[in-house]
């Protein structure tokens, strides 16, 4: 591994952290899109302060871009605020007339801006490194490292000093602003980084993978923990190891190197998406059925505890009674034998003491309307899980 | 080449007329699905499916090696599907809500389409310029056959809309009571968005990945301020976006370096700004006109009604009082005085002025209506 390789990686992963802070609150505040609409709308702001300041690194580009960007977001909420139209529909309205004027103005440009389309949305992580930051003739390191770099530290500052605020307004907006915390600042502060951050990211690697860095970790973070500062320390953690490892496979098979950290981030959503515990797809498929077993198994125990016939007792008459298919009779009568719920005598189905005393308080809770409160029984009375 | 000089061409040049009508089309039947997306808070679901097409226009070349439109919209029509579908899957399944799932599924998608972008230019094969043209759209490259493509499935989609129209108004505006009804709603809801992924597909070509959702919102969004009923809404859609479409083409052919998928969306922005202020029902500029008319006559009211207070210590209510003891009353002035006199409410007389019977009788009216609704 070479410097310039390291020095790659390095900026990807100073990204991958600075996307990762506010696209946690993001996700959290329900305006992903957000940052989708960022990302396309800050173009006309590029291209106006390349116009003035000739140079894609020059901090007063970063905050005119930053600004476009905060002007979106105000230009959506006025939208939506005038009630004609609803906020989605105010979001996809105003990013693709921005994201046109932008792209009308590079092309009418064409001849004297070095800055094309395709960069701004792909960026090229590839050439960073040679475009050096030099301070009296020293050479002190890749420009965009220094750009991300104090992006990260002004991110991460204001993450500490208003981490509380920043929790309380996410939560329960409601009591921030009863709290004094003005929920505008709070917004616009968010908006603000957000934007900043999306525009020091996009000549790294570009808009759109800009939102995947913002949204995915977040996303992949938020299935596997209810904690806050677990979820920003799990999306930072999803964040750089995406952006490492999807270095390495750009370098394999020689393709674009933002392309492939989104590929990998993609990956590990998938991933974590399907496998997750408690929250997961599988997890929650195979809930779903346990739960439907379960509750078929305590409509059984409640027709036996209503009935004193043999008749209506009889293993068959499950089939037809309570019209079940067999495979599911068999299932639900397997879960309550292993449960010592009931015993079964020459096919006639009889209530163990133990199933007895299940039915009867499960009809206490269904009876005072405490559904609820049978999912905590189950933990006393079952073996078995279905 | 000047406007006058395209309007004058677009029936004779084969290369004008084509994408003249490509992009009208296109609008046309965008703007009719649109209408359904807006309607059903689904405005951003296409800005997701346009981006995750394409994977399925990479993944189509590097199978099929063809670079014919047909088979990479295939293609794309395949991902974008797989993307909504997962979509609906992560919003039903998990505890993440819609738009994260929708921004995941966008960026994913098209990152993992970039890479394979990339990974198709660095192989040895010549043919693999042109793929590009899928990010901004080129309506240059439209021939007839990509047209005529437009058009059969534009004929489709008005039919199945008209053979569905009951059920997907029904679904749109209702769906509990269509459940009831015992409609598959699943079926429809499958269906609506299936044409919703055909269209924006079928305008990647034209207008590209990053801007087709405007397409889809722009039109619907404006029909939706001029009108309440869903069949005229769809109509103006339709025509506002294929007006969006021809005035797009004819201002971006008349000028160089302008490409035509942005143009068409400022076009269609224009539409939306306008429809916003000047709609008469909804719009801005009538709200306020509205707003201020309503404020002018609660003022003439309630000096009327202070006048007749006045009055109605009088035996004559024609009693003349002298202009300065309605000084006493907050929002009288001149003006509204004058138009009290305009109305025929009151006679002026110098500086004394006098109910008149008509007067009276409205402000004594106006007295009851103000107790009834207080009641």
């Amino acid at each position: 591994m070479n410097s310039a390789q390291f020095e790659i990686q390095l900026i990807a992963s100073l990204v991958a952290i600075a996307c990762a802070i506010p696209g946690t609150f993001l996700v959290l505040r329900k305006m992903a899109m957000i940052s989708d609409a960022i990302s396309h709308s800050i173009l006309p702001g590029i291209v106006v302060g390349f116009f003035i300041t000739q140079d894609l690194n020059s901090p007063w580009l970063i905050l005119l871009a930053a600004l476009t960007g905060v002007i979106t977001v105000a230009l959506v909420e006025r939208i939506q605020k005038t009630g004609l139209v609803k906020e989605d529909t105010a979001i996809g309205l105003v990013f693709p007339a921005l994201f046109s004027i932008g792209v009308i103005m590079i092309a009418k440009n064409a001849n004297d801006v070095h800055l094309d389309v395709d960069a701004v949305l792909l960026g090229e992580l590839a050439f960073a490194p040679f475009d050096r930051l030099t301070i009296g003739g020293t050479d002190i390191g890749p420009k965009s490292l220094w750009v991300i770099g104090t992006i990260l530290m002004v991110t991460v500052g204001l993450l500490i000093a208003f981490f509380k605020e920043l929790k309380v307004s996410t939560f329960d907006p409601g009591l921030s602003a009863s709290l004094g915390f003005s929920p505008l600042i709070i917004h616009y502060g968010l908006m603000t980084v957000s934007s900043v951050t999306t525009v020091g990211a996009f000549d790294a690697v570009g808009a759109i993978l800009v939102v995947a860095l913002m949204i995915a970790p977040a996303a992949c973070a938020y299935l596997l923990t209810t904690d806050l500062k677990k979820m920003l320390g799990l999306a930072v953690l999803f964040g750089v190891f995406s952006a490492i490892s999807g270095y390495w496979l750009a370098h394999w098979i020689d393709a674009s190197i933002a392309g492939s950290i989104t590929t990998m981030l993609g990956v590990v959503f998938l991933f974590i998406y399907l496998f997750a515990p408690s929250k997961g797809l599988i997890a929650v498929i195979y809930r779903d059925k346990q739960q439907r077993i379960e509750v078929s198994l305590l409509t059984f125990l409640l027709h036996l505890k209503n009935h004193t016939e043999e008749r209506e007792r009889h293993v068959n008459h499950l089939c037809e009674h309570i019209n079940w298919q067999k495979v599911r009779s068999q299932t639900v009568l397997d879960l309550a034998l292993k449960n010592n719920m009931i015993h079964i005598n020459k096919n006639i189905v009889t209530l163990t003491e133990k199933g007895d005393d299940f039915t009867s308080q499960a009809i206490d809770y269904i009876i005072t309307n405490e559904d609820a409160q049978i999912e905590d029984m189950k933990d006393d009375f079952f073996l078995f899980r279905g | 080449m000047n406007l006058q000089e395209y309007f004058s061409l677009v029936f004779s040049d084969y290369t004008l007329r084509t994408i003249t009508l490509g992009t009208a089309i296109l609008g046309a039947v965008t703007g009719m699905l649109g209408s359904f997306a807006v309607l059903r808070k689904q405005s951003l679901l296409g800005d997701a499916i346009s981006h995750a097409a394409l994977p399925g226009i990479a993944l189509a070349f590097l199978i099929t090696g063809a670079k014919d439109s047909n088979t990479l919209l295939i293609g794309a029509l395949v991902s974008g599907l797989l993307g909504t579908f997962w979509i609906r899957g992560i919003i039903s399944k998990t505890h993440l809500k819609s738009d994260t799932a929708l921004g995941l599924i966008l960026s994913l998608f098209f990152g993992f389409g970039m890479l394979l972008l990339t990974f198709i230019q660095k192989q040895p094969n010549a043919n693999q310029a042109g793929l590009d043209k899928y990010l901004f759209g080129q309506a240059a490259t439209l021939v007839e056959s990509d047209v005529w493509l437009m058009a059969i499935i534009t004929g489709i989609c008005v039919l199945v809309m008209l053979l569905f129209w009951k059920e997907f108004k029904l679904l749109l505006f209702d769906a509990d009571y269509t459940k009831t009804l015992g409609f598959n709603t699943k079926f429809i809801d499958i269906l609506i968005t299936t044409f919703i992924v055909l269209a924006i597909v079928l305008g990647l070509q034209t207008v590209g990945v990053v801007l087709m959702s405007a397409m889809l919102l722009a039109p619907a969004a404006a029909a939706r301020q001029w009108t309440n009923s869903l069949s005229k809404m769809v109509l103006l859609a339709a025509i506002f976006g294929a007006f969006s479409g021809v005035f797009g083409t004819a201002i971006s052919a008349s000028q160089d370096n302008l490409s035509t998928g942005p143009v068409i969306v400022l076009v269609a922005s224009v539409f939306v700004i306008f429809s916003f202020i000047f709609s008469p029902s909804r719009g801005l500029l009538f709200r306020q006109i509205r707003f201020i008319k309503n404020r002018s006559d609660l003022q003439l009211q309630k000096t009327l009604s202070f006048m007749y207070h006045i009055a109605e210590t009088h035996e004559n209510i024609s009693h003349p009082h002298t202009i300065k003891i309605l000084n006493n009353f907050q929002g009288f002035t001149r003006k509204s005085l004058q138009k009290l006199v305009d109305k025929n409410y009151v006679t002026i007389d110098g500086t004394m002025w006098s109910l008149t019977k008509e007067g009276f009788e409205t402000a004594a009216n106006l007295y009851n209506q103000n107790i009834k609704k207080d009641e």
